[in-house]
């Protein structure tokens, strides 16, 4: 298997803190992978060190199957890279910083001239190319950061809480964008400690807290090792024996529990199959009013990770 | 697919663009750039300022513009040196921005001589448009001048004058990543030599020591002691009008005097040659000085880089 991140053993300290600890992380070629957990889990540092900002400590990293040694600029041609917040030269234009930025990465004028308007229109800076970044907002900036990761066609693009600082709008944006770059077969690797943009754009996660890997696989893998079964709440119109015998047919349901007008059925899947339960109850001529889903699913597990987090936090200070 | 056809020189010109337009926006550097053209302004209306007051007619100086310096003297070769480099390591530091700056496929060594050129243009185009602006308004103001063909010398000592401050503060800048210790320690560095060397420098007879250090350097006369003789400074600030007049004066012996403060009147007081040596040896010390002073700085400054981490 060909990885386009491979970490073994990543270690990396500030003075006597470790921020990452014998980290294992390993990303496939052409997914989205989500690199979550909560704030001060180590993501960023990882991140600088993938992009040769920060020197390891120990362990061995490499990016798109070259190792990344220190001050190698040519592996970094291949990586796209927005930083956390990122921070651009206030007294650059916006056009003016994506074509000194396209240079580094080695871009004839031809190629600049037909990229730059392309990722401006984009990230819907066209009409501001001409202002200086100094007079940006925040989520001007932030979008000019997107489209600097992008510029040179990257293999790998990596974004370090590409969210921060955007308004709900810009957060689909971007998400569409990830989309259609990995439609384009660019691997992207993005760090976020809000466990739902992980949810709608990766098919990867590695879970990560105080520099220690949690979890890592397909979206799927990941919420099935989740403990515990899951539940599917639902409340029936004119339920019936025939509706509880019909859902009971469902081969992975164990057991299923009547309570007035609503059934809670206890599968032993981690998928979601609430269109299945649905079409049973149909089938047994009941209607069905609403549906969730309850158990120990990925969030409840990040949101236990959290709450442990804080405990801990609490307990330091 | 796109393939790196921009090489080396082309990543390298990249950096250079972006520190000259980061340079030529700062206000500091703004700021500098009037008050250097004011002062030449004010050195130039001297004459009619000087006229008004006595009324006298301007009286024609042949030998303005090549004893101008271009306009700049010790100080204001320290001040250009602070407003093109006091941010070029350490603002990229501060403001963040050094970030995704050295995510880029470029070495970090070219980064930094790439930055390092950018701040020599940006000094060579202003130190030129001075020598050009005291050169015309010389010609203006005190009539036809002579040697011309030498003004260039002045330029060309301007940037050796300089260049010692930018790696001093280039180097400060590295190591602490703090455009204000940078800027100070510059300052203090500046102060030290220039008031506490000379009073030295002076009064203790070792003024040979202040030629080994950046600045004014220290200080003789030819054909006499300093009221009566010429006076010379060995310093690297002093490298272009040396240069200039070495070509009119091959010759020269340039001779040091410590004062001998004998008596209690001032008529007492007495200047007592110490030793002498050809302005052409003082020319190349102070060229040698800030050469060996360019390259160690630099050196150092650029394996601190290389080897910074960005915790930023
Ligand atoms: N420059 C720094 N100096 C000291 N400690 C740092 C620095 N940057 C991060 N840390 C610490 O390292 C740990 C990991 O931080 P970071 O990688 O930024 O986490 P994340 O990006 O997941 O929020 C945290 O405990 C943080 O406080
Ligand atoms: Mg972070």
């Amino acid at each position: 298997m060909e990885f386009i991140i491979e970490t073994t053993g990543l270690t990396k300290k500030y003075g006597s803190l470790v921020a990452v600890d014998k980290l294992d992380l390993k990303v496939e070629a052409n997914t989205i992978h989500g690199f979550l957990g909560p704030n001060g889990a180590g993501k960023t540092t990882t991140i600088k060190v993938l992009v040769g900002l920060l020197k390891p400590d120990g362990g061995s990293v490499s990016v798109l199957g070259q190792e990344i040694g220190w001050d190698k600029p040519d592996v970094r041609s291949r990586i796209g890279y927005m930083p956390e917040l990122p921070k651009l030269p206030k007294h650059l234009k916006g056009r003016e910083l994506l074509d000194i930025y396209g240079r580094m990465q080695g871009m004839t004028a031809e190629e600049r001239g037909i990229q730059i308007p392309k990722l401006l229109d984009m990230v819907d800076l066209r009409e501001r190319e001409n202002d200086l970044i100094g007079e940006y907002s925040k989520g001007m900036q932030q979008r000019l950061g997107l489209a600097q990761a992008l510029i040179g066609e990257p293999k790998l693009v990596i974004l370090d809480e590409p969210s921060l600082g955007l308004d709900p709008g810009g957060m689909v944006e971007v998400r569409e964008i990830m989309k259609e770059m990995a439609k384009e077969g660019v691997t992207i690797f993005l760090s976020s400690h809000l466990l739902h943009e992980v949810q709608q754009v990766c098919t990867h996660v590695t879970i990560i807290n105080k520099g220690v890997v949690v979890t890592s696989g397909t979206l799927k893998q990941v919420s099935a090792k989740a403990r515990g079964p899951l539940t599917v709440e639902a409340e029936v119109d004119k339920l019936s024996k025939a509706v509880i015998e019909k859902v009971k047919e469902l081969p992975y349901v164990t057991s299923v529990i009547e309570e007035g007008k609503r059934l809670s059925v206890e599968v032993e899947t981690r998928d979601d199959i609430r269109s299945e339960v649905s079409q049973a109850i149909t089938a047994g001529g009941g209607i069905v009013i609403s549906m969730n889903l309850k158990g120990e699913s990925l969030e409840d597990i990040f949101m236990d990770l959290l709450a442990k987090h804080k405990r801990t936090k609490e307990v330091t200070k | 697919m796109t393939q790196n056809r921009l090489g080396w020189t082309g990543k390298f010109l990249a950096v250079v663009r972006y520190e000259i337009l980061w340079n030529i926006r700062k206000k500091k550097f703004l700021g500098i750039l009037v008050v250097a053209f004011a002062l030449a302004t004010l050195s130039l209306a001297g004459g009619h300022i000087a006229s008004a007051i006595t009324g006298d007619p301007v009286e024609p100086n042949p030998d303005f513009v090549i004893n101008a310096n271009v306009g700049l003297g010790g100080f204001g070769f320290f001040l250009f040196a602070i407003v093109t480099t006091m941010n070029t390591i350490s603002g990229e530091f501060e403001s963040g921005t050094i970030v995704p700056l050295l995510a880029k496929p470029i070495s970090r060594t070219t980064v930094f001589f790439g930055k390092l050129f950018a701040a020599f243009l940006t000094l060579l185009a202003t130190y030129c448009f001075l020598m050009v602006y005291m050169t015309i308004g010389g010609y203006v103001v005190y009539g036809p001048q002579n040697n011309l063909h030498l003004v260039p010398l002045s330029l060309l000592g301007a940037l050796f004058s300089t260049l010692i401050w930018i790696a001093i503060v280039l180097l400060l800048g590295t190591v602490s990543r703090s455009s204000l210790i940078a800027a100070l320690g510059a300052l203090g560095i500046w102060l030290g030599t220039a008031i506490i060397g000379s009073i030295i420098g002076a009064l203790a007879g070792q003024g040979w020591i202040l030629t080994y250090i950046p600045g004014s350097g220290n200080t003789g006369s030819v054909g006499g002691p300093p009221q009566l003789g010429f006076t010379v400074t060995t310093g690297t600030d002093s490298i272009g009008p040396n240069l200039i007049n070495y070509i009119l004066h091959p010759s020269w012996e340039v001779t040091y005097y410590k004062i001998d403060i004998g008596g209690t009147t001032p008529e007492q007081v007495q200047w007592i040659a110490l030793n002498s040596e050809p302005l052409s040896t003082i020319i190349l010390t102070s060229i040698a000085v800030a050469l060996i002073y360019f390259i160690v700085f630099v050196a150092t400054s650029w394996y601190f880089f290389r080897r910074a981490q960005v915790t930023e």
